[in-house]
C-alpha cells in the first residue's frame, strides 16, 4: 500500500508541473493601473490553455517602454496598449503584427468607422479598437450654489468665457494666508493635447498640415494663440488654476477645493468606487465651446496590438479578438478601464440599458451621446510621439507664465526638426 | 621571479579589468557603433549611416542649446561644490570636541539617493506649498517660482545637486586634509605663516592630487547628471534646465531614435575628455 501511495504521489509530481506547463503565457504591457484582474480572470476562464500577465506602467512609462523593448526587438510583451494616435508610428517602424485575418466581417462592421480607420495603417489592420473617449465638464454644485451662482443642466454647454467668469467667482483664499485653497477651473490632462486640442481647433486651428508633418504656420497660427492664451489666462492672468500638479486636478475636484474640470466620463466610474469618502454634490455639463467658435469635443483613446516579435503570436492574437470585440470588449469597459467601448453593439447598453436611466449613471449616457458631437481626433502623424511630447513642453511652459507665441514658435523649430527624418 | 610571479599581478587585477570591459568599455564601443546607426523609416530596421546621425546632431539647434545649458551648469556648479566641500573639510578637520558628530551629519546627504533627495527637494521648493517659500512668505518675501520660470529652475538644480554632491567630495578632501603632517604646518607656523598663508602656501599644494581628482570627478559627475531634470523640471521651463544628458535620454527613451542619441552621447564623451585633458594640463603645469 505505502508502495502504491509513493508511486501515486511521485507520479502526480511528475505530472502536475507538466500539465501546468500546457498554458501559455502571454504579457500584456498595459497603461495606467487600470483594474484588469477580473477581466483577465474570464478570458483565462474561457481560454484555460492562456495565462495572461499584466504589466502596467503610467502613460508616459508607456511610450518609453515600447520604444525601448520594441525598437530593441524583445519578444515581450507579446500584446501591448496602444495609445491610437501613435499607430502610424509604430506601422512605419514595423513593430504591430497585422491583424486583418483574426477579425471577421462582422467585428470590424461593430467598431465605430473612425476607430476602425485610426488602427489601419497601410491598408492593414494593427491596432485593433478597445475604447474611444470624450470630454465633459464637472460642476461642484454645492461651490455654485455657496456663490450664488445658477447650477447648469446636464445638457447645457457653457462658452469658455462663461467658464472662466465662474471660475474667477469661485476661487478663493480662504483663510488669507496668500495660497489659494478653492480653485476655480482645470483641464484634468493640463498639458495634454488630447485634451487641449478643442481650443484651438474650436476657432478654426488644424491640428497638424495636411501632410502629417508640418506644423508651421499651423501650431503658431493665430488660431492656435488665440486659444492658448485663454488657456494661459486661466493659470496666470486669473490665476483660477494651479500652475503646478502637485496635487492632480481631478484629485482636488473630487476632495471639493475645485468647482470646475473638464474631464473625461471615467471620473464618473471613479465616482462610483468612492462615493462614501465624497460629500458634496456635483452634476455635469457639456463641452464648453468659444462664444465665436465651434462646439468640438476630444476623441479617440486606446487600441491594442500584437508585438511582431512575440513567442506567441496566435495566443497573443486570441487575446486581442477577445478583449476587443463582444463579450470580452464589454467585460473590459464594465470591470476593467471603464473607457467608453469602441464597439458600436456595447456602446448602445448606454442607450437600452435601464441603469443609466436615472442617477449618476445617466451622466454616463449624456457622455456617450457628448462622444458623437463633432469629435476631433488628434493629429495623424508618424511622427505623433515627438509632437506630443514637445506640445507637452510648450503647454507646461505657458502655462507657467511664458510667452504665448513664443512658446509656440518653439514648439514648431523642434517639431519641424524632429520631422525632418519622416521626410526622407 | 618566477613565471607564476609575474602572471600574479594581472590574476588579481582580472575581476577590476572584467568589470571596467562589461560595464564600461562595452556599452562605450556599443554606443559608438549605435551613433553609425539608424532607423530606415522606410525599408524598416537597423541601417548602417555612417556621419549622418552626427551631421543631424552638429546641426540641431535644439542640441546646441542643451550643450550651451550645460556649458553654463557645469561653469556655476563645479566651482561652488569644489570650494563649498573643501571649505566644509576644512571645517570638518578641526580639533573640537564633537566633531565626529558633525562629520557625520555633513555626510549624511552621500547616504540619500538622487531619486529621494530631488522628491524631496522638488517638494521642498514647490511655488504653491513647498516649504522654502513658506518659510519665505513668514519673513515677508514673495513666493518664488523656482521649478517653473526660467529664471530659477537651473539655479535650483544646482542646488540640489551641491547639496547632494559636497558632502562626498568634502570626504576625500577630509582624508587627504589628514594625510598632511602636523610637522609641515607646525613648521611653517613657527616661521611665521598665519592662518591663510599656511593654506595657500602649505595645505593647497599638498593637497593638489586631491583637487584634481575631485575637480575631474566632480565635473564628469555634473556632465552625467540627470536624475533631477527627468523628475523635477524635464528640461523645461523653455528648455532652460535642459542638459545634454536629458536630450540624449529623450532622443534615445522618447523620441525613439537611438542613433542620434548615441550620437550625442560619443560628442559628449570627447567633450568630457576634452574638458578633463584641459584640468589635467592646467593642474600639473602648475605643479
Amino acid at each position: 500500500m505505502k508502495q502504491l501511495v509513493l508511486a501515486v504521489s511521485l507520479l502526480l509530481l511528475v505530472v502536475a508541473p507538466l500539465a501546468a506547463q500546457e498554458a501559455t503565457t502571454i504579457t500584456w504591457l498595459n497603461c495606467c493601473n487600470w483594474p484588469s484582474e477580473e477581466v483577465i480572470a474570464e478570458f483565462e476562464a474561457e481560454n484555460p490553455d492562456i495565462n495572461v500577465e499584466v504589466e502596467t506602467v503610467g502613460f508616459n512609462a508607456l511610450f518609453e517602454q515600447i520604444q525601448v523593448r520594441l525598437g530593441g526587438g524583445a519578444s515581450d510583451p507579446d500584446v501591448l496598449s496602444v495609445d491610437v494616435p501613435v499607430t502610424a508610428g509604430y506601422g512605419l517602424r514595423g513593430w504591430l503584427l497585422p491583424l486583418d485575418d483574426v477579425f471577421s466581417d462582422e467585428d470590424r462592421a461593430d467598431w465605430l468607422p473612425a476607430a476602425l480607420a485610426a488602427g489601419t495603417y497601410n491598408g492593414e489592420l494593427i491596432s485593433a479598437p478597445v475604447s474611444t473617449s470624450t470630454q465633459l465638464l464637472f460642476i461642484n454644485s454645492d461651490m455654485f450654489e455657496a456663490a450664488g451662482i445658477e447650477v447648469p443642466g446636464v445638457d447645457d454647454r457653457l462658452t469658455y468665457e462663461q467658464v472662466a467668469d465662474i471660475a474667477e467667482q469661485l476661487t478663493q483664499d480662504t483663510d488669507g494666508d496668500g495660497v489659494t485653497d478653492q480653485w476655480g477651473f482645470s483641464w484634468e490632462q493640463t498639458v495634454r493635447i488630447y485634451q487641449l486640442q478643442p481650443l484651438a481647433v474650436g476657432l478654426g486651428g488644424q491640428s497638424i498640415g495636411d501632410d502629417g508633418l508640418t506644423v508651421d504656420g499651423v501650431i503658431n497660427s493665430q488660431a492656435w494663440i488665440d486659444g492658448f492664451t485663454f488657456y494661459s489666462n486661466m493659470f496666470n492672468e486669473s490665476m483660477v488654476a494651479p500652475q503646478d500638479d502637485t496635487i492632480g486636478t481631478s484629485d482636488l475636484f473630487w476632495s471639493g477645493k475645485m468647482g470646475m474640470m473638464i474631464a473625461g466620463p471615467w471620473n464618473i466610474n471613479r465616482y462610483l468606487r468612492e462615493a462614501e469618502n465624497i460629500e458634496f454634490n456635483w452634476t455635469i455639463a457639456r463641452h464648453p465651446y468659444f462664444e465665436d467658435g465651434e462646439v468640438t469635443t476630444p476623441t479617440g483613446s486606446w487600441h491594442i496590438g500584437v508585438n511582431i516579435n512575440s513567442d506567441s503570436p496566435d495566443e497573443a492574437r486570441r487575446f486581442v479578438q477577445w478583449i476587443s470585440t463582444g463579450a470580452g470588449a464589454e467585460a473590459w469597459w464594465r470591470r476593467g478601464s471603464g473607457d467608453f467601448p469602441a464597439q458600436q453593439s456595447v456602446l448602445a447598453l448606454f442607450q437600452s440599458d435601464e441603469e443609466f436611466d436615472e442617477g449618476v449613471k445617466y451622466f454616463l449616457r449624456v457622455a456617450a451621446d457628448e462622444a458623437t458631437v463633432n469629435p476631433d481626433p488628434r493629429a495623424v502623424s508618424p511622427g505623433y510621439l515627438e509632437y506630443e511630447q514637445i506640445l507637452q513642453d510648450a503647454f507646461q511652459d505657458i502655462r507657467t507664465g511664458a510667452d504665448v507665441e513664443e512658446s509656440l514658435n518653439l514648439a514648431v523649430a523642434r517639431i519641424e526638426s524632429e520631422m525632418a527624418k519622416y521626410r526622407g | 621571479m618566477t613565471g607564476r610571479e609575474r602572471f600574479m599581478p594581472y590574476v588579481f587585477l582580472l575581476p577590476a579589468l572584467a568589470l571596467i570591459v562589461i560595464f564600461n568599455l562595452f556599452p562605450t564601443i556599443a554606443t559608438l557603433i549605435e551613433s553609425l546607426h539608424g532607423n530606415s523609416l522606410v525599408r524598416g530596421g537597423r541601417v548602417f549611416v555612417g556621419l549622418g546621425n552626427f551631421n543631424r546632431v552638429l546641426n540641431d539647434p535644439i542640441f546646441w542649446k542643451s550643450m550651451q545649458v550645460t556649458g553654463l551648469f557645469s561653469v556655476l556648479v563645479n566651482p561652488i561644490q569644489v570650494v563649498l566641500a573643501l571649505g566644509l573639510a576644512l571645517l570638518a578637520n578641526s580639533r573640537v570636541r564633537g566633531i565626529t558628530v558633525f562629520r557625520s551629519i555633513y555626510l549624511l546627504p552621500v547616504a540619500v539617493s538622487i531619486n529621494v533627495t530631488t522628491v524631496v527637494w522638488g517638494l521642498m521648493l514647490n511655488s504653491e506649498g513647498g516649504l522654502i517659500n513658506g518659510m519665505l512668505s513668514l519673513v515677508g518675501i514673495e513666493r518664488q517660482p523656482f521649478l517653473i520660470a526660467p529664471t530659477h529652475a537651473l539655479w535650483s538644480i544646482i542646488v540640489l545637486a551641491t547639496w547632494k554632491g559636497v558632502p562626498l567630495w568634502t570626504l576625500f578632501f577630509l582624508a587627504g586634509l589628514q594625510g598632511i603632517p602636523q610637522t609641515v604646518l607646525e613648521a611653517a607656523r613657527i616661521d611665521g605663516a598665519g592662518r591663510w598663508q599656511c593654506f595657500r602656501f602649505v595645505t593647497l599644494p599638498l593637497l593638489r592630487g586631491v583637487l584634481l581628482f575631485v575637480l575631474v570627478a566632480d565635473t564628469v559627475a555634473n556632465f552625467l547628471l540627470f536624475a533631477p531634470v527627468l523628475l523635477l523640471t524635464k528640461g523645461g521651463p523653455q528648455l532652460s534646465t535642459n542638459l545634454v544628458m536629458y536630450e540624449t535620454y529623450r532622443r534615445g527613451f522618447v523620441y525613439g531614435d537611438l542613433g542620434v542619441s548615441s550620437a550625442m552621447l560619443s560628442l559628449m564623451l570627447l567633450l568630457v575628455f576634452a574638458v578633463i585633458g584641459v584640468q589635467f594640463t592646467l593642474l600639473r603645469r602648475r605643479t
